[in-house]
């Protein structure tokens, strides 16, 4: 036959064999150089190690001794401290001095204005559980009030929302203006995004030391990204004839900006705002462990000592507080950007002062007039034994259940899992991750991603490694890493195998859809470490517990993305699709499911980097690997093995999610 | 037509070149290159390649193509909203392209407005914010350019909605909103871009016939962008009609109906009605001396004098504007022209 039948023919294979050929002509040799200097050893090397716990062990010790001398330490560093702390204090006083009928009087208000009467409503009772819901005396701190707890982490995610606006939207709008700004930041921004927050920690406790600035700073970092993407991606989807109209008119380029492109922008920008402060209140429990005060201290101490029921109502008082803290300023969003539909309240100047004076009048009345303060300690009730026995009446029904599946998945996969990735020497990982990582994103991503495979294994620190005088415990980077990859393995099947499905079923059937919408709703407003109470009640501490939690804190992404994914196949195709006489089955497997692939792998993307985050955060309650290295480094006051072992999480975060990226340029999500 | 012969507008030997060095493939004369040829030599494709024309004060020029062939790129290095490769632009008197930033702003502050093809409206301000928008951007206090905007709605109908945002409102009614935006600054230019191709045709025609009478009134400058050759005869004193980025044929409709330059227009041109276009001048003959029975002007079209041409037994004059007698209609060369089967020749005195 004529020659282009035979070259199509041929095409497909030629061209598969040509994307896995280059990659694996230069894996295979070097792994066959490898066995020969190095023979076929499991693990990677106890005596390859750069020495990086020392480098900050000497860093923090250099900082300790020139606190005051330096003058970047000093100044700067120490400066903005303490301008931190200032500034939360300030708000902790503004708050105490307002009185608890000032506090509940402006969050009432405001949700009244921005929202409807049960948004106001709602504001109320979240407040007014501040107050109620109380630990007895004699609790670990001897706290009996949750009342001031609650008003520091109020404070503390003041100032760090504060800081993220003032820092984020400018950024937002420059980056929106100068591609340049964009191109630099970006991958800054990509990777705040995908460090589990576990991995900063150590390095921020060393420049700030314990405290409250520290627990900003992670804050800070943890939750302004969100802002900049939303900030820039609001100001360039504004259409562009509109700006074209605008210019055309004769105006400046601030004109534009100020007239056009920022009140356009401004519903984007709330929704980052919106976002800043969910996952600003996400760690808090995280901040208190680099000494941040507030509600997640008593959490993190129940954790760690078990006394479940006292974290688990500090716990409840977090989760009240996002949801109040989510609605009222999506309220704000919504009404900032003129929802028309939304009730909104056209209040003219006047009624806005008279209704701000009246607040102004009630908490005057109730400091000085009545001489009120906090919240009474008589008005409540210790709401732990019912916390208690609630977590008890859990583990008591679904032990005979629970048991099982923790012995079960213990013996049976994840311990065999850790095994066998523990067994894998270190050259076969690097070759099979740059490989992949070739193919997929060409060689550049390929060796970048083999190197951090290495780097990673030479995080560790030597054995017998002293520092001061003290001999630290063996940490070992490859094997934590190993430990670490199998809970998350183990929670990423879980999560695909279950919200894929659940994904598919929400598509299709409206029923499923209502009733797992408001399911996933609570649970991505759930702040990363409320799982654990729940998980640790049923599970107790480990591995388990570890993996349950993450599956959890991931699902609603996978659930979500896929649902989205299938959502987006266009109308008319899924008409061309029927005209044919397809089945329903035939026309989700053969058109939908294949048209929203990419959303698909965008849903293996973000469940693999959420697993990772909570697979570390579990390291609080007991979860192996490197979250355990990093809290067992802040237990123990050992700076280098703690920020080693951060530092191993980000070159593993890195590795993970750059695997289960495909290129940019075939990426399709963005132009469907 | 137009009133005086004030030059508004005038282009001289504009090139728009997108791409890489586009100043140098003009220099080096590759842009006389096919398309495929250019783009694969330099990286260059060509939006409008050596445009020269006037508009005069109170004209209507039509620039008429299809989609990619250049019109809307080349009204917008107008004003620059689009960088023109190279090339003069003259302005109401101000050099477009020497203009420092500052002078262009005041240029488009005062000098010119545009309508879009999409409207362009602020979805989040009032209509009447979006009326006023020009005025405020020159910074006009809000009692002031609010007296001026509802003014503007009042002559296009929309008074009442004035608090309205665009989006409650029609397409007809937004693209009015734009209209008024545009007249708001009292412009001695508008610029109409595709302005009315996103409406149903019932609301293009009654937009159509809104603009004819403002301009009755107004006798802006306008230079009007479409791609619908009815819309084109319809408004247009003069209509240029643009393919590859070139102008093809430049003239009052009907030359263009009457005496296409080339294939191109032609066929453009074919189904057109020729009697409402053409007029008496493209079926004129030199007259010998005969005494006429019925006398028509030079202007009138063909279609209206079908009464008069078979109505009358002797010999029909032809008089111009001042009522001259300049030649004689023939019957015979009527039948073809409106026929559109001869190439009718229109005398070399008169204009057509």
């Amino acid at each position: 036959m004529s020659t282009p039948t035979a070259t199509t023919l041929h095409l497909p294979s030629a061209v598969r064999v040509s994307r896995w050929a280059p990659p694996l002509l230069v894996a295979v040799p070097l792994c066959i150089v490898a066995v020969a200097v190095e023979g076929f050893h499991s693990g990677f090397p106890a005596n390859w190690y750069l020495g990086v716990p020392r480098w900050f062990d000497s860093l923090s010790n250099w900082v300790t001794n020139n606190d005051s001398t330096n003058f970047f330490l000093h100044h700067i560093v120490t400066g903005f401290g303490n301008l931190l702390n200032s500034a939360t204090n300030d708000v902790v006083n503004l708050l105490h001095w307002m009185t608890w009928v000032g506090v509940l009087g402006a969050a009432t208000v405001f949700a009244w204005i921005v929202g409807t009467w049960r948004t106001a409503l709602f504001s109320a009772l979240v407040i007014s559980s501040f107050g109620v819901l109380q630990i007895p005396n004699g609790g670990p701190n001897g706290i009996s009030q949750m009342w001031p707890s609650a008003m520091t982490t109020l404070a503390l995610m003041t100032v760090a929302i504060i800081l993220s606006t003032i820092v984020g939207i400018p950024l937002g709008i420059a980056s929106a203006i100068w591609p340049r700004v964009s191109r630099a930041l970006r991958p800054v921004l990509d990777l705040m995004q995908i460090l589990p927050a576990f991995a900063y920690l150590v390095p921020i406790v060393v420049l700030f030391s314990i405290g409250n600035p520290a627990g900003i700073i992670a804050t800070f970092i943890y939750a302004v990204p969100p802002l900049v993407r939303f900030t820039e991606l609001g100001i360039r989807s504004v259409k562009k004839d509109v700006i074209e109209a605008a210019e055309s008119f004769g105006s400046t380029r601030g004109q534009i900006l100020r007239n056009v492109q920022l009140p356009l922008a401004a519903q984007a920008i709330m929704l980052g705002l919106n976002q800043v402060i969910m996952m600003a209140l996400s760690i808090v429990v995280i901040a208190s462990l680099i000494g941040a005060g507030g509600l997640g201290d008593p959490v993190l101490n129940a954790l760690q000592t078990q006394q479940i029921g006292e974290g688990a109502v500090a716990g409840l008082l977090i989760v009240l507080m996002a949801m109040w803290l989510d609605r009222s300023s999506a309220a704000f969003g919504q009404r900032a950007t003129r929802d028309r539909t939304a009730s909104l309240r056209n209040l003219t100047r006047r009624q806005h002062v008279g209704l701000w004076g009246a607040v102004l009048v009630a908490i005057l009345v109730a400091r000085y007039g009545l001489s009120l303060g906090d919240w009474p300690a008589g008005w409540g009730f210790s709401f732990v034994d019912q916390m208690t026995t609630a977590l008890n009446w859990v583990t008591n029904e679904f032990t005979g259940v629970a048991g099982p599946i923790s012995t079960f998945l213990t013996l049976h996969v994840l311990n065999p899992l850790q095994r066998w990735f523990g067994d894998v020497p270190w050259f076969l990982v690097a070759a099979f991750v740059g490989t992949v990582g070739w193919v997929r994103g060409g060689w550049r991503r390929g060796v970048l991603l083999a190197g951090c495979v290495v780097l990673l294994g030479l995080m560790q620190a030597p054995a017998g490694y002293t520092f001061q005088g003290t001999t630290s415990y063996n940490f070992v980077a490859w094997n934590d890493a190993m430990e670490t990859l199998s809970l998350v393995v183990v929670s990423l099947v879980l999560d695909l195998a279950i919200g894929i499905p659940l994904g598919i079923a929400a598509y299709r059937w409206r029923t499923v859809d209502r009733i797992l919408r408001p399911i996933l709703d609570f649970l991505q407003t759930l702040p990363a470490f409320v799982y654990l109470i729940p998980v640790v009640t049923l599970f107790g501490v480990g591995n388990v517990a570890g993996v349950s939690a993450s599956f959890i804190y991931a699902l609603p992404a996978a659930v979500r993305a896929t649902t989205l994914g299938l959502r987006a196949v266009q109308h008319d195709v899924l008409e061309a699709g029927q005209s044919f006489g397809s089945t329903r089955w035939q026309l989700l497997f053969k058109v939908e499911l294949p048209i929203a692939r990419p959303y698909l792998m965008l849903a293996v993307n973000q469940t693999i980097l959420l697993v990772m985050a909570e697979v570390v955060v579990a390291g609080l309650v007991g979860a192996g690997g490197l979250g355990l290295d990093v809290v067992t480094g802040f237990s123990r006051s050992e700076v280098g093995l703690g920020a080693a072992a951060g530092l191993a999480m980000v070159l593993m975060g890195i590795v993970l999610d750059r695997l289960s990226q495909s290129n940019p340029d075939r990426g399709r999500v963005a132009t469907s | 037509m137009a009133s005086s012969e004030e030059v508004q507008v005038s282009c001289r030997d504009v090139w728009k070149v997108f791409g890489p060095n586009a100043a140098k493939a003009i220099e080096s004369g590759d842009v006389n290159l096919p398309r495929a040829e250019l783009m694969a030599k330099t990286g260059c494709t060509v939006a409008s390649r050596e445009i020269t024309f006037d508009v005069r004060r109170g004209e209507v020029f039509v620039v008429m193509g299809l989609s990619g062939s250049g019109k809307s790129t080349l009204v917008r290095c107008i004003t620059r909203l689009i960088e023109p490769t190279s090339g003069a632009i003259d302005l109401c008197g101000h050099d477009v392209l020497g203009a420092q930033p500052k002078e262009l702003r005041e240029l488009r502050r005062t000098k010119v407005a545009m309508v879009f093809q999409h409207f362009g409206l602020f979805p989040h301000r009032k209509v009447i914010d979006n009326v006023a928008y020009g005025l405020e951007v020159q910074g006009i206090d809000k009692e002031k350019r609010y007296e001026r905007a509802r003014e503007l709605l009042a002559v296009v109908g929309l008074a009442p909605v004035e608090g309205s945002y665009p989006d409650q409102l029609s397409g007809g009614m937004q693209q009015r909103v734009g209209l008024a935006r545009a007249l708001a600054v009292d412009p001695e230019v508008l610029i109409f871009d595709e302005a009315f191709s996103a409406l149903d045709p019932l609301i293009r025609r009654e937009m159509q016939d809104e603009v004819l009478r403002l301009q009755e009134r107004l006798q802006k400058t306008v230079i009007f962008v479409t791609h619908d050759l009815d819309e084109a005869l319809k408004l247009g004193d003069r209509i240029a009609i643009m393919k590859d980025g070139r102008f093809v044929q430049v003239g009052t409709p009907a030359d263009i109906v009457g005496a296409p330059a080339d294939d191109y227009v032609r066929e453009f041109v074919r189904d057109v009605p020729r009697g409402k276009v053409l007029t008496a001048a493209f079926a004129t003959q030199p007259h010998g001396g005969e005494t006429p029975e019925e006398v028509v002007r030079h202007d009138q079209r063909l279609g209206e004098l079908l009464p008069v041409v078979f109505g009358a037994k002797g010999p029909i004059g032809v008089v111009d504007g001042s009522g001259e007698l300049v030649g004689i209609l023939d019957r015979r060369m009527v039948i073809h022209v409106l026929a559109g089967r001869e190439e009718p020749s229109v005398p070399e005195e008169l204009p057509a």
